[in-house]
């Protein structure tokens, strides 16, 4: 075993073992780069990315200005305006202010909301280029946000 | 004049040795400009080795497959801005640079590509080649000196005792490999090409030469010539610029990459070196065992086919590009690429070419070796602490080497001591 | 203290003679840069390349987190707890949620427990993983930190899938888990086990076994267990010391006593030992969630708790084994909607305390690895 010992350590076998495992990682299939833009990455559901105003099938928003997402909110940086319709004495959404850039996406407000009208949804390409783009009002909100797309 | 030119073509030595200066000027620009391609290439080669190994693929963008990157690299260094420290010795900084890219140059003019194929023929052409890679040495220590400042002076001290200390390990393994050039006729030779024509006569490379004292020796000058080089393992000065910076700090733009041209050429030196000494130089596999007119006409369309194969990589890599309309450029450029490799390999498989080109071909592919195994250390190992790099170096390399030496001399007056022994 | 005051400090030349007359010379190894993991300021007295001398200067990332939690509500704050130890945020988030759920009384569900345990042991690996890549990256090689990060992406793929984000994850809620299990986790997550048993044995043919790696961090950083207990270290840097603490066995929380797992010991109290405990912390990791997705059952995954949460006035301390240390959480409630006073007990923070120990008398290069082997986030140490 002592002689065995000497050997590996003479021939540095433990540098040559460590060498091989390093060869062995250039197959063309264990390489994992992701050539972002022009392979996106899948992302799931649940992923709290751009925040948006839904609606439901007959394209009446979803929100009945009830501001529990504003309350909800660590940062404060939802701010909620309605009016009360006299008719149906029920509120109905005039704005709706959300400042992304300080935004934790932490998806407080998406739980808090009760008709499920504010919802984080999977896009995270949220790159501006003006940091008043990045206050985002009602209907920036219901379209998303408009960015260019580049494939390359 | 002209008849002086043409006679040379039909002459069996070197530029040196025939005294021509026309072929020798020639031989220099080729050589320079090898060099410089070869550490293009270096450049984008590493960094795409570096990321296959570490699961990740290297440059991609600048052309295709990053084939244009070093030139951008190129582009960028020399436009940077030239800045000199305040108190710096001017005409110290401006030769540091310079100093360690003369010395790494000179080195290979005695390097032979091939038994006609180097710029002379010195009968001293080891000797030189590592004296003129000490003088590196000197250029290191200019360059922590000149930029005035307290931590690249440090820098380049511990990096110049370390190259000082692995080179006394390195001569003495090449000592070893010149006692074996006169194991056969009893009268030894320093000059590289006379050391491959050595190995070529005693029908043996000398790293497998009296198995185990010639892999010994090719060990022993393999890691010293890393260290010689500043590469990982042993790069704590250069890449210790974390905390003391290395000797580079005050070096920016075109100067810097000066420094970093003489390192891949002096990674090339020392790598010719290691080729020529052990590997066989410009020799084929098996010269005397596979001997005939067939083994060398099969051996001499080698060099063809790699260049077809790489045309047909480069090919495969061009049908699998994104059809895109942004990448359409970058598609082109490398069917484009593929196209002249191709083009080279047919060239290089026509009769008259053929034989020609073999001995630059087997010469370029051990030195290859050579630098693949530097990107591969650089990947897999950790760094030396300085202490630990100064014990190898002196305790370890070097007594391993003074035992090669005496081993490689009982073997060379085996048949005396055996006489003397018998009786 | 001014900089000129702390740097005289630190020099103590005796009176007659300059500092160019010491031997001696301070070397800054700023808040930028690449081996501090951080924005860490440590300050050497060199002699040569041994160091005499080591202090630290923190404070560089501290953004006020203890004081912006007395200005949220208990469920608000806990976004905010992800980002002190950001490399396992759902530590930090357990502890929390099972600091205040002790506040509040309530009886976590027994899938809501088995569902904390296997993330917060992913996050363990994860954590773990950084660890590897950015110690052996100061060490010197380059790659087993793009294979420690290949190994990582998939376990945040998981959490991205289970939580919605990778990093921040914000996984659990006072009271449980928001989420269920999503369609295909405990194949995931199985699958996850499956590939890291030979990754991590091959981090053991790269690394472990390498001569230069063995001279690197053998005898390095030596600390007893002794100075171990009198400092508070706590985590691997104690059990590399040899003593035998881990929350998860010693005072069991979310079901930990459920599980059947070893603790890993060192002997030497050395970076080799430290490095090696952790190797085997990942081992057992695997082993924990293999058990916790097979004992998955069906059930609530989170208590009834109310909507406005308003705990009795009272203080509670609960501390949980986080990759880094033992991480605890002080809250002090006043019985209103918002915490009086939370502190954090951050394990980096009083881990660092042993840097001055071990580094002294060793040479520089070996600071940068008694850095990495603390396993110090800046974000926890200043908050």
């Amino acid at each position: 075993m002592k002689f065995m010992e000497l050997v590996r350590r003479f021939f540095l076998i433990d540098l040559l073992e460590g060498m091989w495992v390093t060869f062995r990682h250039q197959r063309p299939k264990d390489l994992v780069t992701e050539q972002y833009p022009m392979q996106r990455p899948e992302i799931s559901d649940r992923f709290r990315g751009q925040p948006r105003l839904l609606k439901d099938e007959n394209g009446k928003l979803l929100c009945t200005a009830c501001g529990s997402c504003a309350l909800a909110c660590p940062e404060k940086l939802i701010k909620v305006g309605s009016l009360r319709d006299p008719e149906t004495k029920k509120k109905v959404l005039t704005e709706f202010d959300f400042d992304l850039s300080r935004c934790m996406f932490c998806g407080l407000c998406e739980e808090a909301c009760p008709a499920g009208a504010i919802k984080l949804s999977p896009d995270f390409e949220l790159a501006l280029y003006t940091r008043e783009g990045m206050q985002l009002d009602r209907k920036t909100l219901e379209q998303g946000i408009e960015r260019k797309a580049y494939d390359r | 004049m002209i008849q002086g030119i043409l006679q040379y073509l039909h002459s069996n030595v070197t530029p040196g040795e025939a005294g021509n200066l026309f072929w020798e000027v020639v031989y220099v620009l080729l050589v320079f400009a090898g060099i410089s391609v070869g550490v293009i290439f270096m450049n984008w080669f590493e960094r795409k080795v570096m990321a296959h190994m570490q699961v990740r693929i290297g440059p991609m963008r600048v052309g295709p497959h990053g084939l244009l990157q070093p030139i951008a690299d190129a582009l960028k260094l020399i436009i940077k801005e030239d800045l000199m420290p305040a108190n710096a010795d001017k005409i110290v900084f401006w030769f540091a640079p310079v100093c360690v890219v003369m010395t790494a140059f000179c080195g290979f003019i005695v390097v032979p590509f091939g038994r006609t194929h180097a710029i002379t023929d010195m009968n001293i052409g080891v000797l030189f080649m590592l004296g003129v890679s000490s003088l590196g040495v000197l250029g290191v220590i200019m360059a922590g000196w000149a930029s005035n400042s307290h931590y690249p002076l440090m820098g380049s001290l511990r990096s110049g005792a370390q190259m000082v200390s692995y080179e006394i390990a390195m001569s003495m393994a090449v000592v070893s490999a010149v006692m074996m050039t006169s194991m056969a006729t009893g009268t030894g030779t320093l000059s590289m090409i006379g050391i491959v024509q050595a190995q070529m006569q005693q029908r043996m490379w000398f790293a497998f030469s009296f198995f185990p004292v010639g892999l010994t020796a090719l060990g022993v000058f393999a890691i010293a010539m890393v260290a010689e080089t500043n590469r990982a393992p042993f790069d704590l000065p250069e890449a210790e610029s974390e905390l003391v910076a290395g000797f580079l700090t005050e070096y920016s733009g075109f100067r810097w990459s000066l420094f970093f041209l003489a390192e891949y050429a002096s990674m090339m030196a020392v790598s010719a070196i290691a080729s020529t000494l052990w590997l066989g130089g410009w020799l084929r596999p098996f010269p005397n065992f596979l001997s005939g007119r067939a083994w060398e006409a099969a051996f001499s369309v080698v060099p063809g086919l790699t260049f077809l194969a790489l045309a047909a990589l480069c090919l495969f890599y061009f049908t699998r590009m994104p059809r895109i309309r942004a990448m359409r450029a970058d598609a082109i450029g490398l069917a484009a690429f593929g196209g002249v490799l191709g083009l080279v390999g047919i060239v290089m498989l026509l009769p008259g070419v053929r034989e020609r080109i073999q001995d630059i071909y087997w010469f370029t592919l051990k030195t290859g070796f050579f630098m693949y195994l530097y990107i591969w250390y650089r990947t897999t190992f950790p760094r030396y602490r300085f202490d630990q790099l100064m014990k190898i170096g002196w305790k370890v390399l070097l007594p391993i080497s003074i035992g090669v030496v005496v081993l490689t001399a009982l073997i060379g007056v085996r048949h005396e001591l055996l006489a003397l022994v018998w009786r | 203290m001014s900089d000129n005051q702390f740097y005289d400090s630190l020099e103590e030349v005796e009176p007659g003679h300059t500092f160019l007359d010491s031997n001696e010379m301070v070397l800054n190894m700023g808040p930028q840069h690449p081996s501090t993991h951080g924005v860490l300021r440590v300050i050497l007295k060199l002699d040569g390349e041994k160091v005499n001398g080591i202090e630290c200067v923190i404070g560089y990332l501290h953004r006020g987190i203890e004081k912006l939690a007395e200005h949220r509500t208990w469920a608000q704050f806990a976004p905010f707890v992800d980002r002190l130890d950001y490399t396992a945020a759902v530590s930090n988030n357990l502890g929390y949620c099972l600091a205040v759920e002790k506040l509040l009384g309530v009886e976590v569900p027994k899938r809501a427990q088995y569902l904390r345990v296997i993330v917060t042991e992913l996050c363990r690996l994860a954590s773990h993983q950084v660890w590897l890549g950015t110690h052996v990256l100061d060490i010197g090689a380059v790659t087993p930190l793009f294979y420690a990060f290949r190994d990582r992406e998939a376990i945040l793929n998981v959490f991205e899938k289970y939580c919605g984000a990778r990093l921040t994850t914000h996984s659990f809620r006072i009271g449980g888990c928001r989420y269920d299990a999503y369609p295909g986790f405990a194949q995931e997550v199985l699958h996850i086990c499956e590939d890291l048993g030979p990754k991590i044995d091959e981090y053991r043919d790269l690394i472990t076994g390498n001569r230069i790696w063995l001279q690197r961090t053998k005898n390095v950083g030596h600390i007893s267990a002794e100075d171990c207990i009198a400092y508070g270290i706590t985590g691997p840097v104690l059990r590399g010391s040899g003593v035998q603490w881990d929350v998860r066995k010693a005072q069991p929380y979310s079901s930990y006593e459920d599980f059947e797992f070893d603790i890993p010991i060192g002997s030497a109290g050395d970076t080799f030992d430290r490095y090696l405990v952790r190797i085997e912390e990942m081992r057992q990791s695997i082993r924990i969630i293999r058990q916790a997705v097979e004992g998955l059952m069906e059930g609530p995954i989170i208590a009834r708790v109310p909507k406005v949460i308003k705990p009795p006035v009272g203080e509670v301390y609960h501390s949980i084994e986080a990759p880094k240390g033992e991480l605890g959480y002080f809250l002090v409630s006043d019985g209103t909607t918002q915490p009086y006073r939370v502190r954090v007990r951050p394990p980096s923070f009083i881990n660092l305390q042993a840097l001055q120990k071990m580094a002294t008398g060793s040479l520089v290069a070996d600071v940068v690895a008694i850095i990495g082997t603390l396993d110090i986030v800046l974000g926890e140490v200043d908050r």
